[in-house]
């Protein structure tokens, strides 16, 4: 026999009661876990779409700036245009290494399928570094780039004429396929600035701007520039990193609002904890006396209750982690239908770390919870071994 | 079984014992002036009406309380003033429990109640469980729950568990008391082999039979001794 094969014997006892105990714990465990899963692929999520962009700068028409980087990066159709005499501005700022226009528009067949145009120039490769192609870059009207999801889902390959999705009796070659990059590159089709500008009919106009700096530190002075540029007023200039700061800072206070309804739960489950252990130690008054009686010191049963206690909070809290696992895509499913800008990684990313941070909680919790039952316990009197009550063996 | 004996074998002395308990304002005492010797391998019993305080004679003797006033030995060693850890640890070394409720852990097996003191002192007893199940016929019976056993059976599982540590001093407080006559009497044989192998045996109790099989009776009775041949 072992201390914790006999704390285990309890769950035996009112297996119901305790497991709705444990239960409450495993909600609470639950919410923190996942919250703090949440908080590190957000954060994640949202370093890794920006640096997939391959800008350091976006312009953007005037509106909200969340709005118009969370369609840049997702893809949609623009409500407003930029006009591509514009372009001339930005690249005059000193500090620029490259501006690249980009025409995006979103179109749906009849079965409600999106597919996403996006219009760029050669130049878009000095921003997206990472893109591996195979085939070449569409240089010619009637060529594309195909990200590597549409292309597998279209059944397309390099060296096809194609039927373009949802753009009746229009057809383009396939020049080339995308390698994954795990974004929304991948489900876009790529073509020339100017056949995604004939093809929706929007001759001149942009819908944002890539720019890259030759380096990171003249940000604020490019910034500055753009914004006071002649066409500064008829467009929004978005320093990804600011906006990375300001969706951080957003998520932050969200967080601590989250975190605080997380521990008010938890303090919640470990008072319901020490509560059911309480009157555990109640009803078993005369038991713990005669274990008193036969030998037990008040360490041994203070030790005997407060395992108990901690037993339920942690199994509570593996319960929770492991709910909090299982149900995590549904989790992510409602935040990001709930979120302005979601980042197209997972959004809820587990870490061991989380989960040891969850049962180190839940031992604090169990170790505080158990405290009063397991003193209370302990002074229990060896004479109360001698109480003639009804109904035990 | 252990245990060393004071002067002239004695195993309880008690002198002058007076217990008295505060109950609100009104005190009542429980014992008073009680003096008896108990010497090493008798079977006394305890005897005397509902209230006369039998039982809180007996929770001194069993070092779970402390006596008001008076001096009591157990072992040659004087306890009244012992503090609680060194109760704790005569209880569990020394001095065997039975009582009329069993005591019985619901949720452990016969075997794991029985070795229940022995996990308390630190010990491995499982040799100890394996010779006491066989010895008072629960071999059948060793993996059972409580709730599995008669009321006889119940009974030789606490006295197994009483046994466990090899006390010097077996203290059963009504033992009979949950018992069918036929069952209570294979109970007396029990205590009966127990004490001719050498264990001083102390019982509470109102059975005549249990009563009158001990080698004397001290007869209580509103809290005083009356009688001790």
């Amino acid at each position: 026999m072992t201390w914790l094969r006999l704390s285990l014997k309890e769950w035996q006892r009112r297996p119901l009661r305790t497991s709705v105990t444990a239960a409450g714990v495993a909600i609470a465990t639950a919410a923190l876990f996942s919250l703090l899963a949440f908080q590190r692929g957000y954060r994640d999520g949202v370093r890794h779409e920006l640096d997939r962009l391959g800008a350091h700068i976006l312009v953007v028409p005037k509106g909200c700036p969340y709005d118009a980087a969370s369609i840049a990066l997702h893809g949609a159709s623009w409500p407003c245009y930029l006009k591509s005499r514009y372009l001339a501005e930005v690249r005059a700022v000193r500090g620029i290494a490259a501006a690249a226009p980009v025409f995006m528009a979103a179109v749906y067949d009849t079965t409600g399928a999106q597919s996403v145009y996006v219009g760029v120039e050669t130049n878009i490769l000095a921003l997206k570094s990472t893109w591996q192609i195979e085939g070449t870059f569409p240089e010619h009207d009637g060529e594309l780039l195909v990200g590597a999801d549409a292309a597998r889902r279209n059944g397309w390959r390099i060296g096809q004429q194609v039927r373009l999705p949802a753009l009746t009796g229009q057809q383009g070659t396939v020049t080339g396929i995308l390698r994954p990059t795990q974004g929304a590159d991948d489900t876009f089709i790529f073509m020339p600035l100017s056949d995604a500008q004939r093809r929706f009919h929007h001759a001149n106009e942009l819908t944002h701007i890539l720019v890259r700096l030759t380096h990171p530190d003249k940000l604020d002075d490019a910034v500055a520039q753009l914004r006071g540029c002649d066409a500064g007023l008829s467009m929004n200039v978005v320093p990804l990193a600011h906006m990375f700061r300001s969706i951080q800072s957003l998520v932050n206070s969200t967080r601590l609002l989250l975190g605080c309804i997380a521990l008010v739960a938890l303090l919640a489950a470990g008072t319901g904890v020490s509560n059911t252990i309480l009157m555990a130690v109640s009803e078993r008054a005369r038991e713990l006396g005669v274990m008193r009686a036969i030998g037990a010191s008040r360490a041994d049963i203070f030790r005997l209750v407060w395992l108990e206690t901690v037993q339920v909070c942690l199994s509570g809290a593996v319960l929770g982690i492991g709910v909090a696992f299982l149900a995590s895509r549904l989790v992510e499913h409602w935040v990001r239908s709930k979120l302005p800008f979601a980042p197209t990684d997972a959004l809820v990313r587990w870490e061991w770390w989380i989960a040891a941070a969850c049962l180190g909680c839940a031992l604090v919790l169990g170790s505080i919870a158990g405290f009063l039952p397991a003193c209370r316990a302990a002074r229990i009197a060896p004479i109360t071994a001698m109480r003639r009550a009804e109904g035990w063996a | 079984m252990s245990g060393s004996t004071g002067q002239n074998g004695l195993i309880v002395s008690a002198a002058g014992l007076t217990k008295v308990y505060q109950r609100g304002r009104e005190e009542v005492r429980a014992l008073h002036d009680v003096s008896f010797e108990i010497k090493r391998g008798e079977f006394v019993a305890v005897v005397g009406p509902s209230g006369a305080g039998k039982t809180t004679l007996l929770n001194l003797v069993g070092c779970m309380d402390a006596p008001t006033s008076g001096t009591l030995a157990l072992f040659g060693k004087p306890v009244q003033n012992l503090k609680e850890q060194e109760r704790t640890r005569l209880r569990r070394e020394q001095i065997g429990f039975v009582f009329q409720h069993f005591g019985l852990l619901p949720t452990l097996t016969v075997a794991e109640n029985i070795a229940l003191p022995a996990f308390f002192a630190g010990r491995d007893a499982a040799s100890r469980v394996d010779e006491l199940v066989f010895k008072i016929g629960l071999k059948h019976r060793r993996d059972h729950r409580p709730s599995e056993l008669s009321g006889g059976e119940m009974q030789r599982a606490a006295i197994a568990r009483a046994l466990i540590n090899q006390p010097g001093l077996l203290l059963a407080d009504e033992p009979t008391g949950n018992l069918d006559s036929a069952t209570g009497e294979s109970i007396l044989d029990l205590f009966e082999q127990l004490n001719r192998e050498g264990l001083t045996i102390i019982v509470v109790t109102h059975n005549r039979s249990l009563a009158s099989a001990a080698h004397r009776q001290i007869t209580l009775g509103d809290g005083a001794l009356r009688l001790q041949p």
